[in-house]
């Protein structure tokens, strides 16, 4: 910043340098008529671009925009050399005196990101640029400064160290020609802009509009000026055009300064609009309305950071990917250094980031309130889902369990029934047959028997009903295919509903662990502690459980969550898996 | 000459069972089917006199292959059978084509030719 600094005052002392030789030259010239008005519009110009060309620069060091305002400056100054009795610089003032023209064509095709957007950008400005500098030398080669050529002979003129041949008419040929080319060249640029002006939009109008006519008036009568020499219009008509022209120029840099000032002005009201209308009765959607506005973006929107889920959500509490993939972007709104959300926006407010985040800083208050509001919302919609989801679980679990009942426990009935129904007909024929089928028979009802035992377990487990979670956990304990040890259980019975769920984490976390973990060794323990009921089932497998696998957990955490109660897994590879669950205890 | 039989169930414990009682009572059991499609494929095939057909089948279900097996010419008698009560079918059993309904704890010789007859 201090580099940029030294050199921005180096430039600004470079260009009242220049100016003031300019000046020096243009007055005690014998060559110039109106000695006085042309100096000072030289330098008028000059500086005017030089001046805000830096405070664009300075303000704005990454955009070329500036840099290129302040080359006009400069590059304007040059035609002062027409004026210097140095036959040299005389003939380099008069080829490169409307170079500055092109620089300004450049630059106003580049505003405001001081880049050229097209092809026909580039043309254009190319065009200028060879018009300006190359067109003018083979003039130089014919052209005797004693000879009138259109307005620009001159009698006290120094000698034209490239002239090749005194050939007036060529000259006047030559430089026709190339009025005529610059003029499709001004044409070009005047459509350009005419195009730019429509096309400006939402945030941008307000701040390039001015640039953009200025712009597109200055290049309209510069066209008529080129023109206006091509066809030898009168000197008079000429004269006149060129005042304008001059007048015209001069109003861009600060067409350019109340551009600015109109945006910033417009936005610090918009802003403090915003903070009066933050105060009124609040209403959905009312802040996300009043930051569009002050913001002049219609495509807003305004998130809400809930810490607890570690997502955003939009106003419905709904979740929203932060950055959006639609390519707008993120401003954060902080409370207290606090993260309370964020304001997704059209990237061209990038350029004014520190509006946007005082927008936001205005809004913050009201933003975190929402953000309230939001997370209520989330938390309802989450509820609704889960809702849903235990409800769909109840019949899912009444169609397995008819399913159950049919395919295994009924189907052995069956079977049994005709099992019996054969011995009964060969009791008096065959004993021994009849023998064989009644101890299949038993077989068949102890099968029978052992599925109605699961099947009952499954729906709810009598043994914790009558005996509790001691007993009930024990019995899980002794079930399972691998050695688990009950660290702790609580001393006192905890309420129905929570003794059911903590019983059905503990089956479901085993049945995992069976399945999945690879594991040697299992611990659970149930504490009561700070009007929680923590349950937890850890295993020495392998870990990497991915807790969305499967419907099981899923299931396990809305029986849980319907408790107001929370479910979490940590299983890192190769440290085995932790299941745990905190149940509220009324 | 003892009637054929074609008994189509997804349960292999229950073919098994009634292939037993069937084939000790004089019938003959030609063929077992776990599935709609193959039942019919297999009547076609065997030509049985009766198709024991369950209710509860994994991909038609015995109505739909009921109503198959009575639209063909010469169409074998088709038995329905299930571990559920028939009342719990209202007048699909009827409508089925099918000649009649043995609950399948009650099958036996007699009662599958009582339905035949």
């Amino acid at each position: 910043m201090i580099g940029l600094r030294r050199a921005l005052i180096a430039l600004a002392a470079a260009a009242a340098a220049a100016g003031a030789g300019a000046v020096a030259l243009l007055l005690t010239s014998d060559a110039v008529p109106n000695r006085g008005l042309s100096a000072f519009c030289a330098v008028f110009i000059s500086w005017s671009f030089v001046g805000v060309g830096l405070f664009a620069w300075w303000r704005r060091p990454h955009n070329r925009f500036g840099a290129l305002m302040t080359a006009v400056g400069f590059a304007y100054l040059l035609g002062a050399l027409r004026a210097s009795s140095v036959p040299v610089l005389f003939i380099l003032g008069y080829i490169l005196g409307s170079l500055g023209l092109a620089v300004l064509a450049h630059m106003l095709l580049a505003y405001p990101t001081g880049r050229l957007q097209g092809g026909l950008d580039r043309i254009v400005v190319a065009g200028g640029y060879l018009v300006t500098t190359l067109g003018s030398v083979p003039i130089a080669l014919f052209w005797n400064p004693d000879r009138d050529l259109r307005g620009t002979s001159c009698d006290g003129c120094p000698t034209n160290p490239f002239l090749v041949a005194d050939r007036i008419e060529v000259a006047r040929a030559l430089e026709i020609a190339d009025q005529a080319v610059a003029a499709v060249f001004a044409v070009g640029l005047v459509w350009l802009l005419l195009r730019r002006v429509r096309e400006a939009r939402g945030v941008q109008r307000g701040e390039l509009a001015p640039v953009l006519w200025t712009g597109l008036v200055a290049g309209f009568v510069l066209t008529v000026l080129v023109a206006g020499l091509a066809v030898g219009a009168p000197v008079e008509l000429v004269d006149a055009v060129d005042f304008i022209t001059l007048i015209a120029l001069a109003t861009v840099p600060y067409a350019f300064l109340f551009g600015l000032l109109r945006s910033r002005l417009g936005r610090a009201g918009a802003v403090a609009e915003l903070v009066a209308r933050l105060g009124e009765a609040p209403r959905r959607s009312a802040l996300r309305d009043a930051l569009a506005e002050a913001l002049d973006d219609a495509t807003l929107q305004v998130v809400f950071w809930l810490p607890d889920p570690g997502a955003h959500v939009d106003s419905d509490g709904r979740p929203v990917a932060v950055p959006p993939d639609d390519g707008r972007a993120v401003t954060p709104v902080e409370r207290d250094g606090r993260r309370v959300g964020a304001i997704l926006h059209d990237p061209a407010l990038l350029e004014e980031s520190g509006l946007v985040r005082a927008a936001g800083a205005a809004a913050a208050l009201a933003l975190d309130n929402e953000r309230l509001e939001a997370e209520l919302r989330a938390r309802v919609e989450e509820l609704r889902a889960s809702r849903t989801r235990l409800v769909e679980a109840g019949f899912d679990e009444r169609r397995r369990v008819e399913r159950d009942l049919h395919d295994g426990a009924q189907q052995r009935l069956v079977a049994l029934s005709l099992t019996l129904g054969m011995a009964r007909s060969a009791v008096a024929a065959d004993p021994p047959r009849a023998g064989e089928l009644l101890t299949g028979a038993q077989a068949q009802l102890d099968q029978a028997l052992a599925e109605l035992r699961e099947l009952a377990r499954g729906i709810h487990p009598a043994v914790l009903t009558d005996h509790g979670l001691k007993a009930a956990l024990q019995a899980l304990a002794g079930r399972a295919p691998l050695p688990v040890e009950l660290t702790g259980t609580p001393d006192r019975r905890l309420p129905a509903a929570v003794e059911s769920a903590a019983y059905f984490v503990v089956a479901e976390g085993l049945t995992n662990v069976a399945k999945y973990a690879h594991a040697s060794h299992a611990t659970v323990s149930v504490a009561r502690e700070n009007g929680r009921a923590l349950v937890e089932v850890a295993d020495d497998g392998v870990g990497g459980a991915d807790p969305a696998r499967g419907t099981g957990l899923r299931g396990l955490a809305d029986r849980v969550a319907a408790l107001d109660g929370r479910l979490a897994v940590r299983s890192d590879l190769g440290t085995g898996t932790v299941l745990r669950a905190e149940i509220p205890v009324p | 000459m003892p009637s054929r039989v074609l008994i189509v169930d997804d349960h292999p414990s229950f073919r098994a069972s009634a292939r037993l009682l069937l084939e000790s009572e004089g019938y003959a059991v030609v063929g077992e089917a776990p599935d709609g499609h193959s039942a019919l494929r297999l009547a076609g095939e065997l030509a049985p006199d009766i198709v024991l057909l369950d209710v509860h089948l994994p991909d038609l279900d015995g109505f739909a292959v009921a109503a198959r097996l009575a639209a063909w010419h010469d169409p074998p008698d088709v038995v329905l059978t299930s571990s559920r009560d028939p009342s719990d079918f209202g007048p699909l059993v009827a409508r089925s084509g099918a000649r009649g309904f043995v609950a399948k704890g009650e099958l036996s010789g007699p009662a599958l030719a009582a339905v035949v007859r």
